[in-house]
């Protein structure tokens, strides 16, 4: 934060493993909202991590920085996000009753948008269940 | 919320071959702003009568919250930095050197070693004649110029122009930076669409002279897509498809599906639904896509 080209460093901010699928239906402020949060509740990023700047962001994921700003306050007002004025934007303390939250919603996402698939090829409920067990199997006996 | 760095209303400007506007437009401080369309739709002519280069016939403008055009206009102008889009000729006998310690005089805020940093950042040599520059950093050195004051508005005139992609990427960099203290802003034209996807966080269209309309740009690209549409039933009449809310375009496509351009993807996916359609695929719009449909609508092509 407060970085520009007035200043001679050359700081480089926390980059974020945020992905964007541009050709998904979800609004991209949704896509990024999302992730953070994630990465935030699960600890990946620590309490107390200076976030990059809203324009940083908006650079990095080669979007608006109205988007970022979105998600920043929406962060904020759910108490996962401190901006401090004149610093910067922080990550806040986590809640454990969150993170068990979190810990579900991201594979519930994912399994739902599973099914959503079987029903655009028009697979019957029987076919997807065995699909998914089938799954399971492999996966579970591979780890 | 937002102030506005700049406001033009009811601007119309008509000479015998091209006329402009009536073009009312604001931009938001703090933000950037790029205005998008084809050659002679009005983007540089827009950017002389901001900088009082030329008079419109009728409408007010204001920069920065002055007036354009009454009183002195020094205050704000010192507060601008103006790229145009082609270099002047008649300055490639002088060194870079000397332009720089001529414009310098002009501001109170040159900031000497900022100069020296871009130049070092672009690897710009300064004791070169301009005549002598290439192109690419010819661009680089004017850009450095228009930066070293520390405007609080960039007017951008294709800044890219002639530049290698290296020496993009760094322009791309720094006008990030620029941007980070938060209250500056960026008037950008560009017919470049990543330099437009990368910066801009509004979008305006123009065309011929009229401004087709300005759109957050995250919201532009999340609303307008290709939907492939399958009917409930083989063979259902796709008359009325065209009235649907958002439908700009629609057209056959194989397998009985009917592709549609859609403005508004939500809105038409949810009347779509309602006709008992289904959506097999869907895809999003480039820039250009976009502007070609609008102007198609406009009956401008």
């Amino acid at each position: 934060m407060g970085r520009s080209i007035d200043d001679n460093e050359e700081g480089v901010s926390v980059w974020l493993p945020i992905n964007i699928n541009e050709n998904s239906p979800e609004p991209l402020y949704h896509q990024i909202e999302v992730q953070l949060r994630a990465l935030i509740v699960s600890g990946q990023l620590a309490e107390g991590t200076l976030l990059p700047s809203i324009r940083e962001l908006a650079q990095m994921l080669k979007c608006s920085v109205i988007t970022v700003r979105r998600v920043y306050q929406d962060l904020e007002s759910e108490g996962l996000l401190r901006t401090r004025q004149g610093t910067g934007t922080f990550v806040a303390s986590v809640q454990e009753e969150d993170r068990d939250r979190q810990r579900t919603a991201s594979v519930i996402e994912a399994v739902e948008a599973a099914v959503d698939a079987a029903k655009r090829v028009q697979l019957t409920r029987e076919e997807m269940l065995q699909i998914m067990l089938r799954i399971l199997d492999e996966r579970w006996k591979e780890s | 919320m937002e102030a506005n760095a700049i406001t033009i209303s009811g601007v119309e400007q008509r000479h015998p071959h091209f006329r402009l506007g009536p073009v009312d437009l604001e931009v938001a401080e703090g933000f950037v702003t790029a205005i998008v369309g084809p050659n002679g739709s009005g983007k540089s002519s827009t950017f002389r009568l901001l900088l009082d280069l030329a008079k419109p016939a009728v409408g007010r403008m204001t920069v920065l919250g002055y007036p354009v055009g009454e009183g002195d206009d020094r205050v704000w102008k010192r507060q601008i930095g103006y790229l145009p889009e082609d270099s002047s000729q008649e300055e490639h006998y002088l060194r870079g050197s000397e332009k720089a310690a001529f414009v310098r005089q002009w501001y109170p805020d040159w900031d000497v070693n900022l100069y020296q940093d871009l130049l070092r950042r672009f690897e710009i040599d300064d004791s070169l004649k301009l005549g002598k520059m290439s192109k690419g950093m010819r661009r680089k050195f004017e850009l450095a110029l228009v930066l070293s004051h520390k405007p609080k508005l960039l007017l951008l005139d294709e800044p890219s122009s002639g530049l290698d992609p290296i020496a993009w990427k760094a322009m791309i960099e720094l006008l990030h930076r620029y941007m980070e203290p938060g209250d500056r802003t960026i008037l950008m034209a560009s017919h470049i669409v990543d330099e437009v996807r990368r910066l801009a966080d509004y979008i305006v269209f123009m065309v011929r002279g009229q401004v087709l309309g300005k759109y957050e740009k995250d919201e532009l690209f999340q609303r307008w897509q290709v939907l492939f549409a399958i009917p409930g039933e083989a063979g259902a009449s796709s008359a009325s498809l065209p009235a649907l809310p958002g439908v700009v375009e629609t057209e056959p496509a194989s397998g009985g599906m009917v592709r549609i351009v859609t403005e508004h993807a939500e809105e038409t996916e949810r009347a779509l639904h309602g006709m008992g359609y289904r959506i097999s695929s869907r895809q999003i719009l480039t820039l250009d896509e976009i502007l070609h449909a609008l102007m198609r609508r406009g009956a401008y092509v």
